[in-house]
């Protein structure tokens, strides 16, 4: 009985805890926050599944669309950062209620470019990946407050790899910067359904004793070391009184 | 609404009072041949009952209007960003550089849209609490170091409003504020 | 039996709660004064008082409550005396740290000392390290304590029976008193509580002598405070109830109580949500999972009913129609329980999320625990201090009457003007109120006006007490 009420206790919090951590998630931070909320620009999008004359707004009114804005020249981040949203973006099979667009924020880039890379990814025949370029990319840009920085020296651009979240009529409802794990990725998804979560954590110097963990490699949030912390005093407190109980028993005899 | 849970609580004291004053009575009152409460076992637990009832239907009632869940399925048309720092509170139509930390002179929201403020504080734990102008608290947050916590609102009266921190920051907390109209 | 030794250590207990009550009185009428702008004390001596008069009130009326319950648990199985001197010694260190900190050092993050503000150094660098030592020696010394009285009640009683589950079968074969009961869960509760100071106080020490490497989290730092500051409060009150329990049908003349299986179910069940309760002290970080949030509402609410269907309940049923002897004891008692009530209804109106959002942090929350603590918990303990002097130096009652008056017109004005406050929507934690705000000063010049009246009757009772408590210490064994 008395095991019982120990077990009880510690399912009870920690089983509460972790179905409800949709909103506890590390983040880098404030430059995640700009831009909340504001619209996108309408920009005229020209790609291969599309119909000439398309705009992005005709997009996202469809569904919900996630943005991630990369360039093909690239040889620094924009590969992997794409590689892990196509198998983050694998493992929800059954959601279809979203379109990812690509685009490119590199004037140089064409429909060919671009085409080209859905090919190398094999994504050009998924009907939720759409991959386009714009004539109004710096109208586009400055919406989302993304800033690219050319570098000549070595022929590339500097940037954050950055997914935005826009909702069906248009307005950025959160933002990711770099690389991101499956569960970062459900809060977008989330959010561009317009599904509230009142709060997220800021990336933090220690996240050792935060209450909630992300695993990077299931994806998956735990409790983190933090909220065994929490139950901790109840525990140690049940192993006083049992660890007490032997003792006097142990000395009388 | 703090007026009616004043009243909640005064009746509820009254009844209280009336209950403990009737009991003493009936005990200076009672004679050596009292015997007290009848069935005190059957009385115990339709209290319980009824108390459990009525508790059950209060939190039945007030869970779904708690703040996590106000306008959860609609997109806010404005946002202010809100950084508090000992003693003071930087509030933004953009968000807020830590190392940077400057904010509009003058915020101004619309009547009825729906605003989100995206509440965090810089150094230690502050609140944020609305007063409107008739020095009512219509609604509040924590600032915690480390977290945004979104606090979404719809003004319904045009006005100046206050915000005034609710939780103790040190020295100057009584003094830490800032204002903001709603047209 | 109860020795000497035990009488008189008992008795410095009392005289050290009831001088140690005076002068946090004192500073709480401080403050309300400045606070009605009656008298102009800079904003650190207010908060620094306010960290004093907070810490000093729950480290007292805790004491107060082990000291009564370890006075009156002698009379089951024998207690440690070496454990109760450890405790009375660690608590004068203590709480002369603590006031060397605030009133030299001038330390005032509050008693709560909600992290990372102690670090925020607004007053003398070495007041934040003295503050946590301070709140480490209490601790240590409560902690050893508590569970010397746990080893204590284990010798006697199997475990099952200490949490009188032999109660659940019909006709047990013993019966586990209700003291008994009482006192060991109550027990566990201040021992996980005091454990959770523990954690804290290495959290922030680590932090302190890592100079910067390493950084807490303050979500889970807050979670600790509370679960500490929250259950601590809680449980001095259980500690009183546990002498209610013992004392009030004895002193009524009127049969013992027993304990049933609603008692022992009651009990252990409010274990579970007093652990759980500390949760409504996060409602507006909506940092917190929703699932705890939730959790605390519910808990809030659970703990209210085993309380009042079985604690107060039993009062009522022990009083109505039933020819008590009325003295000042049972009378102290009686209306405690009242003022706990009091207190438990508007602690479960702020328990809930939704009034919470327009109701934390104003004065709303120092008025429901001033309730249930100065018109709860100080009456249970001024009722056992009464009843202990009185065994040994039995003077005639007096003008009980008026006493009792003076109490309930200060403390019933006092407490009136808080929750008010509250609903004026006045912030606690204000060393003086906005202009915008300006009911909150009239509303304290009042406040500190009735709580002069309170402090006048707690000062007979001071005078009372003491009295017959220094006899007893010059006594020698020949002359009981
Ligand atoms: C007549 C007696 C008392 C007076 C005049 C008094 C006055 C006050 C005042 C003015 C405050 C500050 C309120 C604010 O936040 O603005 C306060 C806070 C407090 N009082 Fe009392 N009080 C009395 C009795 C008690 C008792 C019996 C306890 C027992 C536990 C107690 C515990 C506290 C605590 C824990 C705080 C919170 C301190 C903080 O916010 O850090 N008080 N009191
Ligand atoms: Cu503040």
């Amino acid at each position: 009985m008395f095991k019982d009420i120990v077990i009880f206790s510690s399912i009870v919090m920690i089983s509460f805890v972790s179905t409800n951590v949709k909103g506890q998630i590390a983040s880098s931070g404030w430059k995640e926050e700009d831009r909340i909320y504001s619209k996108v620009f309408d920009a005229p999008l020209s790609g291969k599944q599309l119909r000439k004359g398309t705009t992005l707004y005709q997009v996202t009114s469809q569904k919900p669309t996630v943005l991630a804005l990369i360039f093909t020249r690239c040889t620094g981040v924009c590969n992997p950062f794409l590689l892990e949203l196509k198998e983050n973006i694998e493992l929800r099979t059954n959601e279809k209620n979203f379109n990812i667009l690509v685009m490119s924020f590199d004037p140089r880039d064409t429909e060919k470019d671009l085409d080209d890379l859905a090919m190398r990814f094999g994504l050009s025949e998924d009907k939720r990946w759409e991959f386009a370029v714009t004539d109004s990319i710096r109208s586009l840009v400055q919406s989302i407050g993304f800033k690219p920085v050319w570098d000549s020296l070595r022929q590339q651009y500097d940037h954050d790899a950055l997914l935005i979240g826009i909702n069906s009529e248009g307005y950025i409802t959160k933002k990711l910067i770099g690389i991101r794990n499956n569960a970062d990725l459900g809060l977008l998804l989330a959010s561009i359904q317009d599904s509230f979560t009142p709060t997220y954590r800021m990336a933090n110097p220690n996240m050792l004793f935060s209450c909630f963990n992300y695993d990077a490699k299931t994806g998956k949030n735990t409790p983190g070391l933090g909220l065994i912390f929490v139950a901790l005093p109840a525990l140690i407190a049940m192993v006083i009184v049992l660890s007490v109980n032997f003792f006097v028993r142990v000395n009388r005899i | 609404m703090q007026q009616s849970i004043l009243m909640l609580f005064l009746g509820l004291l009254a009844i209280s009072t009336i209950v403990f004053t009737y009991v003493y009575q009936s005990s200076q009152k009672a004679t050596d041949l009292d015997r007290g409460m009848a069935n005190p076992l059957k009385s115990r637990f339709w209290f319980l009952l009824i108390l459990f009832v009525i508790l059950g239907i209060f939190a039945s009632v007030t869970i779904p209007k708690s703040p996590y869940y106000f306008y959860a399925d609609e997109t806010p048309s404005r946002v202010v960003h809100v950084a508090a720092k000992q003693f003071a509170f930087v509030l933004s139509n953009n968000a807020i550089d830590p190392k940077n930390p400057v904010g509009e002179n003058a915020i101004e929201l619309l009547e009825n849209e729906l605003v989100e403020f995206r509440v965090t504080s810089f150094d230690v734990n502050h609140g944020f609490a609305i007063y409107n102008k008739a020095g009512q608290l219509i609604a509040q947050t924590q600032a915690m170091p480390g977290y945004v916590n979104k606090l979404r609102w719809k003004f319904s009266e045009p006005g100046a409003y206050s915000i005034l921190c609710l939780e103790y920051c040190g020295m100057a907390h009584q003094i830490m504020r800032s204002s903001f109209t709603v047209k | 039996m109860e020795t000497l030794k035990l009488r008189k250590i008992t008795s410095v207990w009392i005289i050290i709660v009831l001088t140690l009550f005076v002068v946090a009185i004192v500073l709480g009428i401080l403050m309300r004064l400045n606070q009605g702008e009656i008298i102009q004390q800079s904003p650190i001596t207010f908060y620094g008082n306010m960290t004093t008069h907070g810490l000093t009130m729950i480290g007292i009326w805790f004491v107060a409550g082990m000291a009564a319950v370890n006075y009156l648990l002698e009379r089951y199985v024998k207690t440690s005396y070496a454990a109760n001197l450890f405790a009375l010694v660690l608590t004068v260190i203590g709480v002369l740290m603590l006031w060397c900190s605030t009133f030299i050092g001038e330390f005032h993050a509050g008693w709560t000392f909600l992290y990372p503000l102690p670090f925020k150094i607004m007053w003398a660098e070495w007041a934040t390290p003295l503050f946590l030592s301070s709140l480490g020696v209490l601790g240590l010394g409560w902690l050893v304590w508590s569970i010397s009285l746990m080893a204590q009640i284990l010798k006697k009683y199997s475990i099952s029976q200490a949490f009188a589950w032999q109660h659940f079968h019909k006709n047990p074969k013993v019966e586990t008193p209700p003291f008994i009961l009482i006192t060991m869960i109550t027990l566990i509760g201040v021992i996980a509580c005091l454990i959770a100071a523990v954690i804290l106080l290495i959290l922030f020490f680590i932090e302190y002598f890592s100079t910067g490497s390493f950084v807490n989290d303050a979500l889970l730092m807050k979670n600790l405070t509370y679960f500490f500051g929250h259950t601590i409060a809680n449980e001095m009150l259980y500690l009183g109830l546990a002498v209610i329990y013992e004392l009030f049908a004895e002193v009524s003349g009127r049969p013992k109580w027993h304990t049933t299986w609603y008692v022992a179910l009651a009990w252990n069940l409010s274990l579970i949500f007093i652990l759980t309760a500390f949760f409504h002290h996060l409602y507006m970080d909506f940092v917190q999972p929703e699932g705890l949030q939730i959790i605390g509402q519910i808990a809030s609410y659970l703990a209210s009913l085993p309380a009042a269907g079985v604690t107060v309940f039993s009062i009522l049923v022990a009083v109505y129609r039933n020819k008590i002897n009325w003295s000042l004891t049972n009378l102290l008692f009686f209306i405690g329980v009242a003022g706990w009530v009091i207190g438990g209804l508007g602690a479960v109106i702020d328990a809930t999320i939704s009034n919470n959002f327009i109701l934390h942090n104003t004065l709303w929350v120092p008025a429901h625990f001033h309730t249930y603590n100065a018109m709860g918990n100080v009456l249970f303990s001024l009722a056992f201090f009464h009843w202990f002097s009185n065994q040994y130096y039995h003077h005639k009652e007096r003008q009980n009457t008026l006493k009792l008056s003076i109490l309930l017109i200060g403390g019933a004005g006092f407490l009136l003007a808080f929750y008010i406050g509250g609903a004026e929507s006045i912030p606690r934690r204000y060393s003086t109120y906005p202009s915008d705000l300006p009911m909150g000063a009239t509303l304290a010049s009042i406040a500190a006006l009735f709580a002069s009246l309170y402090l006048i009757a707690i000062l007979i009772f001071f005078f009372n007490i003491s009295k017959k408590c220094l006899k007893i210490l010059s006594s020698s064994p020949q002359s009981s």
